[in-house]
């Protein structure tokens, strides 16, 4: 094979090819980009991510919690305490007789393993999207019961609250099937 | 020893005394047995239907008698129905199978059917993590519910059933526990069923509710969270704290307790914890020799003082006047200067030194070291007496109230045991209705009067000549002396001499007029001079200091006349106020009148006792040291004050009433700045130029034990020596969680097992013959003019150590003085009134006081009884007195508000 | 007809007063006891006759007699009349109709023990009886029939009612002591039985009022005659209550070893409305149930014949069901006088009636599945011989043979829901 045709040959290969990597330069230019200007935007987190813990409230703003302290036991990592005390019908936190009278999880211990989740009888302690998580004190990695309790939801109370006598007997809500 | 029966569990041949249940015969081959109503400290019941068994028993021959056999083995009959094995005695030749398939669906059956009207509210329950209902369902039940649960029994789930217990009548399972603890065991039936069937509840009939001292006891066991003391509810999840050993400090019993505590960010009864270690409960700890598996309300509930947020934080030194707060280093150069004066270092002559029986036995003897070292004098704050006597006559080493029962008996002089040591009440109690005879004498009649075969009545005054007529001292210790070859040789013999020689003096040393009484005091006599064993508990009702001394010598020559000495389960018990009262006599303190010892010197230092509070009018040294955990009216007085620790936030060792030398161990850590008794004293006698141990309590007692007889050879080791020999239902071995799961069926509770030291009853010296010897009792010395004032113990009191209790403290109601009802209306003043009428109380030489009148007939005539540490402080009685009626002031504002 | 033995007021008129029933030989027997004969005498010819309990246990009277603790004195003699059980009111109608007849059976019963003390324990609703029967003690008294040194001997004997407070549990015969002592009456464990521990911890005889009322003619007449009636095992004459669906209910005083059939086809006068008889309950609430075959109505009735049919003679209360009655329906009515009357002492008593009360209404209202009905026998199976005392057992009677032996009634609930 003459030595011409050999070098056409290369040339149109050359060409093809820069052309089929500019195309995708080209085109690339023209896309949507992947990466976002975090953090003035943010994106979304899939259905079972495990960020920070949210206390939940029921509708009338009750807190869930019930100071149980079976998160606590089930915590691999040792960080969460909770100290527990009695709700009377002139201050309620939560249904029943007992309530978190202080709740904190050290986030500096917690591995985000959810075990406190599923330890939970209420599902009060759920784990949430929020995975901003910085400090500059040790001290303040310590999250407090205000801070992990979610907001009071519309037409609810902020707790305590003075509830009628004998309504919220029960810590654990009545289920009408044990096996759901 | 009972006869043995042989019998066959689950293949293994066990041996058991006859007449044991098959349950605890299986516990003792480690085969446990689920039980709900079951408790080996109580009557069973059979209610549960927990402990079902298939029992199989020899066929027996009715002709021969003989077992019938059938294939070379006895043929067995099995009952058509499974048995209750905590109800069913051992017999002989039986075989018990505990886990056929039979046996477990029966368990899984009641299980599920307890569960049926259970709320199963576990997450918000107290007893959720050391639960029997848990724990045998885990073990036992069925893994799934197959009752509606919305066909559940709603019940009420805050019953308070007085202050200090709260009911959960959800939770109750009917076991009837409670019921019958406060009923045979107590004595105290204030709680009982009522209704029936599963609306069958728990309620008290006691006004207040659920009145007993003793009702802490029922929380712990309760088989599930339906009983809570007021003091635990919802504080914290049992697997979150830690169990530390300690010992009552309340009184002389000496009750073995375990503090659980954890770290906390909230403390409580207000007080800030901040991060940390805090007490959440207290429970008895068990030990067969002291407490066995009890303790009292006040022991539960008043360890609150050492958590009051009115603790001495810093030392304080007075300048210009005040009482302001200095560093250690300035205090203690500050109080050597004051205390030494003008002698010379290593010297402070005119120095008096008290310490109180809440001090341990370290602290006492680095008080007695340092009051010799500087030349001082050394006393223990005490109203009682006698206590040097009771190392020749005291409870010999293997003494268990436990142990007593027919041809036993037991003599309790001048005490209400049911208010001054609650746990020897409960425990001579029983020892009563296991047979022993129980004779009680007492000014005044007493709660323990009902289970007393002999009650002899005195008055006020008489007590060492009542004691004196029951060994008819002459004529019955020359009997017994002459006895004496033959007893040796036959004791039936001598014996019969001794009952023989009736002692028909005893009758005339009390008044002739009163024959009944005379006649059962002879009969008493002679129960105590034939008795197998004998135990004398002597106590502080309507006693000084000398009448108490002249008391326990009465009682030490009965003792020692009738032989009733250096045996166990012989000897004289003292029922002391404070728990270490007998380690202060032991290591050679002794009760001094104070009046005359603080006239005689001029510089005191006075730790863990306020004398000022109690006698206002004792003379003032002119340089004072208080070493205190409140600010007290003595403190207030002193130059300088030291902060000390209390005794839950370090270690020592306590002398019991039974001399039995206990260890307790540091449950929390110290409050702010203060140090250990003992370390404050030895550094104030470096400060003084002496060299005094105070490094560590441990130590210390090594010094104890190289220096003082009775204690030699104990080391805080043997102290904390171990072993369940007589435990009840304890985990065979504690460290293996099965065993442990197995032991909460009894105990339900972390802190029952003694795995902490059972401690060493001290030995006897040898008799001195100036005991054997018969001396005339004294005669009495009060005058008979006015009203005699008499001090009684009542166990809730305004003391510092039941005050900060915010449970206790609501329980101690008014102050009050006993007049009988002949004195009160000769003094004008209303019977049955309420509420009680409020009268002046008039005594010479003391500031006047005012207290509700209980016009009560078993007050004695011609007496006011006095409580002590209620406000009015009198220290023996005191005749001259006098009452007159005042009018309520309550209702004297509403009568001025009327319109006239 | 042959005379009455224990409904005497039926032949009698006027036989309770005082002096009717003295001409009629009363209190001879009583009176020939104390002054001639001793205690274990009596007590002999009471078993030589062969009496056996009234209450539904059936046992032997002059054996428990015989079983008192002659180591621990004083003895008591307590009388039954905590008729509780529902289709029973045979003791009532001798309280009524024929009280002294009673009353000199307990005086005797009293005498065979060595008791000084009996008590009369009658059921809260029976108040106005008890008032009655006061009187007719105090009536005794004045005549010297009771009180002290009877007869010119030594012994003494006082009578004293007592009245529960509406429980069935107190017909059991420790609650009922615990009952007079004044506490829950909840029944006691056993051993020690009554015989050598019983009211105030002392040996105690307790005895049905039927049983009692016996007592007096035996010594009149001999033992001889009394085995005259009934069979060889279950001699002497029973008062059947017979009720439910028949023409003609109440007491029918028979031999024992008559037949249903007599009872309910003859004196009953038949089933009511032309229905068809269907089961029956022989021994009240606390009995299973029969089908009514030919061969269970030729079955004669005594302690020995009515176990074979798979039940109990019991109190001898016949409660006759016809076809119209829903058996599940029934078996709902009796699963709640359990519940309601459970003392509460014993986890499956307490727990197991209230489960199955849940079950049976829903059964008989008709919302029930197969599993309901599955899990209604396994309940009960669950409760069989587990409780504290019979009083427990009884309450699966009815439901375990109701279940078993009329299936297709329960099938005909289910399938209708489904």
């Amino acid at each position: 094979m003459p030595d011409v045709l050999r070098g056409v040959k290369i040339a149109a290969t050359a060409v093809r090819e820069v052309a089929r990597g500019l195309n995708m330069t080209f085109r690339s230019m023209f896309e949507k980009p992947v990466t976002i200007s975090y953090p003035e935007e943010k994106r979304p987190v899939r259905a079972r991510f495990r960020g920070r813990h949210d206390l939940n409230r029921y509708e009338n703003g009750l807190e869930k919690c019930i100071g149980c302290a079976l998160c606590a036991a089930a915590c691999p990592a040792d960080a969460i305490f909770v100290e527990a005390g009695e709700n009377t019908d002139e201050q309620r936190f939560s249904p029943g007789e007992r309530y978190a009278r202080v709740y904190e999880i050290n986030m500096l211990r917690c591995i985000f393993c959810g075990y406190c989740e599923d330890a939970c009888p209420t599902e009060a302690i759920v784990l949430g999207d929020n995975y901003e998580l910085s400090f500059t004190d040790r001290r303040n990695a310590i999250y407090t019961k205000e801070m992990l309790l979610k907001p009071v939801p519309a037409g609810g109370q902020p707790t305590p609250q003075t509830t009628p006598p004998g309504v919220y007997t029960r810590s654990v809500p009545a289920m009408n099937n044990p096996s759901d | 020893m009972s006869k043995q029966v042989n019998l066959t569990i689950d293949n293994q041949a066990v041996t058991a005394a006859e007449g044991a249940l098959i349950v605890d015969a299986a516990k003792k081959v480690g085969i446990n047995i689920p039980v709900f109503c079951y408790h080996p400290k109580l009557e069973p019941a059979g209610m549960c239907r927990m402990c079902l068994v298939e029992i199989g028993r020899p066929v027996i021959d009715r002709a021969t008698g003989a077992p019938v056999m059938e294939g070379g083995k006895p043929k067995l009959q099995f009952g058509p129905k499974l048995e209750t094995s905590c109800t069913t005695p051992v017999s002989e030749g039986m075989v018990v199978i505990t886990n056929s398939e039979k046996v477990k669906a029966a368990r899984k059956d009641v299980v599920e059917f307890l569960l049926t009207s259970h709320p199963l509210d576990c997450p918000v329950c107290d007893k959720g993590g050391e639960c029997p209902l848990q724990n045998l369902t885990l073990a036992h039940g069925p893994a799934t519910s197959r009752f509606l649960f919305n066909e559940k029994n709603h019940n009420a789930k805050h019953v308070p059933l007085g202050d200090l217990i709260y009911l959960d009548r959800e939770r109750c399972i009917q076991c009837g526990r409670c019921v019958r603890f406060q009923e045979k065991i107590a004595g105290d039936p204030v709680i009982g069923f009522y209704n029936r069937g599963r609306q069958m509840e728990i309620v008290t009939f006691s006004e207040p509710g659920f009145d007993s001292y003793f009702s802490g006891n029922t929380t712990d066991i309760c088989p599930v969270g339906a009983l809570t003391s007021a003091d635990f509810r919802f504080g914290a999840r049992p697997w979150e704290m830690k169990a530390t050993a300690s010992i009552c400090t309340h009184c002389a019993v000496g009750c073995n307790l375990a503090f659980n505590v954890r770290r906390e960010v909230g403390g409580k009864n207000g007080s800030p914890s901040k991060g940390g270690i805090v007490i959440k409960r207290a429970l008895p700890r068990q030990n067969e020799a002291v407490n066995e598996l009890w303790i009292c309300d006040k022991g539960r509930f008043a360890y609150q003082y050492s958590e009051s947020p009115t603790r001495l934080a810093t030392p304080l030194v007075r300048k210009d006047g005040e009482l302001t707060p200095a560093s250690w280093d300035v205090a203690l150069e500050y109080a050597a200067e004051g205390l030494l004066g003008e002698s010379k270092p290593g010297q402070a002559k005119d120095l008096l030194v008290i310490g109180s029986g809440r001090l341990a036995n370290e602290d006492l003897f680095t008080l007695r070291k340092l009051a010799e070292g500087a030349g001082g004098q050394a006393a223990l704050y005490s109203q009682s007496g006698g206590g040097d006597l009771l190392a020749q006559v005291g409870a010999a080493p293997g003494t268990n109230l436990a142990s007593l029962g027919k041809g036993s008996v037991i003599l309790v002089v001048a005490s209400d045991l049911h208010e001054e040591a609650p746990i020897w009440f409960l425990r001579v109690k029983q020892a009563a209705e296991r047979g022993a005879t129980l004779i009680v004498a007492a000014g005044r009649p007493t709660r323990l009067d009902r289970y007393a075969k002999y009650v002899i009545r005195y008055a006020y005054g008489e007590e060492a000549q009542i004691v004196a007529a029951l060994g008819d001292s002459p004529r019955r210790a020359e009997l017994v002396e002459a006895a004496k070859p033959a007893a040796a040789a036959k004791p039936a013999a001598a014996a019969k001499l001794v009952e023989a020689a009736k002692p028909a003096a005893a009758a005339k040393t009390v008044e002739a007029a009163k024959p009944a009484a005379a006649a059962r005091l002879v009969e008493a006599a002679e129960a105590f001079g034939k008795a197998e064993n004998a135990l004398v508990f002597f106590g502080s009702d309507g006693l000084g200091q000398s009448g108490a001394q002249s008391v326990a010598q009465a009682c030490a020559q009965l003792l020692a006349a009738t032989r009733h000495v250096g045996r166990p389960n012989n000897g004289l018990i003292p029922v002391w106020g404070r728990a270490n009262e007998q380690g202060g006599w032991e290591l050679g303190l002794k009760a001094a009148n104070l009046q005359t010892a603080l006239q005689a010197s001029t510089t005191a230092y006075i730790v863990a006792a306020d004398p000022y509070g109690d006698d206002p009018s004792l003379p003032a040294p002119s340089f004072l040291v208080v070493q205190e955990l409140f600010l007290t009216e003595t403190a207030r007085r002193a130059d300088v004050v030291f902060p000390a620790q209390a005794f839950t936030e370090r270690d020592g060792s306590f002398t019991s009433g039974e001399r039995r030398v206990q260890r307790y161990y540091p449950a929390t850590p110290a409050l702010a700045d203060c140090r250990p008794d003992y370390a404050i004293s030895a550094e104030l006698g470096q400060h003084l130029g002496l060299k005094l141990e105070g490094r560590s309590a441990a130590a210390i007692f090594a010094q104890i034990a190289t220096e003082i007889p009775a204690y030699k050879g104990l080391t805080y080791r043997r102290l904390a020596e171990t072993t369940n020999a007589t435990a009840i239902g304890a985990a065979k071995d504690p460290r293996d969680a099965e065993e442990r799961r197995c032991a909460d069926l009894y105990y339900s509770g972390a802190g029952y097992e003694n795995t902490q030291g059972l401690g060493v009853q001290l030995p006897l010296q040898t008799l001195s013959p100036a005991l054997s010897k018969p001396a005339a009792a004294p005669a009495a010395q009060l005058s008979k003019t006015g009203l005699l004032a008499v001090p009684v113990t009542q166990l809730y009191d305004l003391g510092q150590t039941v005050l900060p209790s915010a449970l206790l403290r609501q329980r101690i109601g008014e102050a009050w003085v006993g007049v009988n009802p002949a004195d009160a209306a000769e003094a004008g003043i209303e019977a049955g009134a309420a509420p009680a009428a409020i009268v002046q109380v008039v005594l010479p030489g003391k500031p006047e006081w005012r207290a509700a009148a209980r016009i009560d007939e078993r007050t004695p005539r011609g007496v006011l009884l006095i409580p002590r540490s209620m406000g009015l402080p009198l220290n023996a009685p005191l005749p001259g007195a006098s009452i007159r009626p005042v009018v309520r002031r309550d209702s004297q504002e509403a009568a001025s508000q009327q319109p006239a | 007809m042959a005379e009455h033995i224990l409904l005497r007021h039926r032949d009698i008129p006027n036989i309770d007063r005082l002096e009717v029933y003295r001409q009629q030989g009363g209190f001879e027997a009583f009176q020939k006891a104390v002054a001639s004969l001793t205690p274990d005498a009596v007590t002999d010819i009471v078993k030589a006759s062969g009496l056996r309990g009234r209450g539904g246990a059936g046992f032997p009277t002059g054996m428990k007699w015989s079983f008192t603790d002659r180591k621990n004195w004083p003895h008591y003699v307590v009388c039954n009349a905590d008729e509780s059980e529902p289709g029973t009111f045979k003791d009532r109608e001798i309280l009524t109709g024929n009280p002294f007849q009673l009353l000199e059976g307990v005086a005797i019963a009293s005498y065979a023990v060595g008791a000084r003390v009996a008590y009369i324990y009658l059921r809260g609703e029976f108040w106005p009886i008890a008032r009655e029967l006061d009187k007719r003690i105090a009536e005794l008294e004045a005549a010297g029939l009771l009180g002290d040194k009877l007869f010119g001997t030594e012994y003494s004997l006082r009578i004293y009612t007592h009245l529960g407070a509406g429980a069935y549990i107190c017909g059991e015969e420790t609650a009922l002591l615990e009952s007079i002592e004044g506490k829950l009456g909840q029944p006691r464990l056993r051993p020690p039985f009554p015989p050598a521990v019983g009211l105030f911890g002392k040996p105690t005889v307790i005895n049905n009022t039927e049983t009692l009322a016996n007592v007096p003619l035996i010594l009149q007449r001999g033992a001889e005659w009394f085995r005259s009636f009934g069979t060889e095992k279950s001699p002497g004459v029973k008062i059947f209550s017979l009720s439910g669906c028949v023409n003609r209910p109440g007491n029918y005083e028979l031999p024992l070893g008559t037949t249903f059939r007599e009872l309910i086809m003859g004196r009953g006068g038949g089933i009511a409305y032309g229905h068809k008889i269907k089961a029956i309950m022989p021994a009240g609430n606390s009995s299973s149930l029969i089908v009514a075959t030919d061969e269970a109505l030729n079955t004669p009735m005594d302690y020995e014949s009515v176990p074979k049919l798979g039940a109990q003679l019991g109190s001898a209360s016949v409660i006759v069901i016809d076809d119209s009655v829903d058996i599940p329906w029934l078996i709902n009515k009796t699963v709640h006088f359990f519940r309601h009357e459970s003392c509460g002492k014993c986890t499956p008593c307490r727990e197991g009636t209230y489960w199955m009360s849940q079950l049976t209404e829903r059964i008989a209202a008709g919302h029930a599945t197969a599993e309901d009905v599955a899990l209604l026998k396994a309940v009960a199976g669950q409760i069989k011989g587990k409780c504290f005392c019979a009083l427990g057992e009884f309450s699966i009677e009815a439901v375990l043979s109701g279940m078993d032996r009329f299936k297709d009634d329960f099938e005909a609930k289910v399938s209708s829901y489904e």
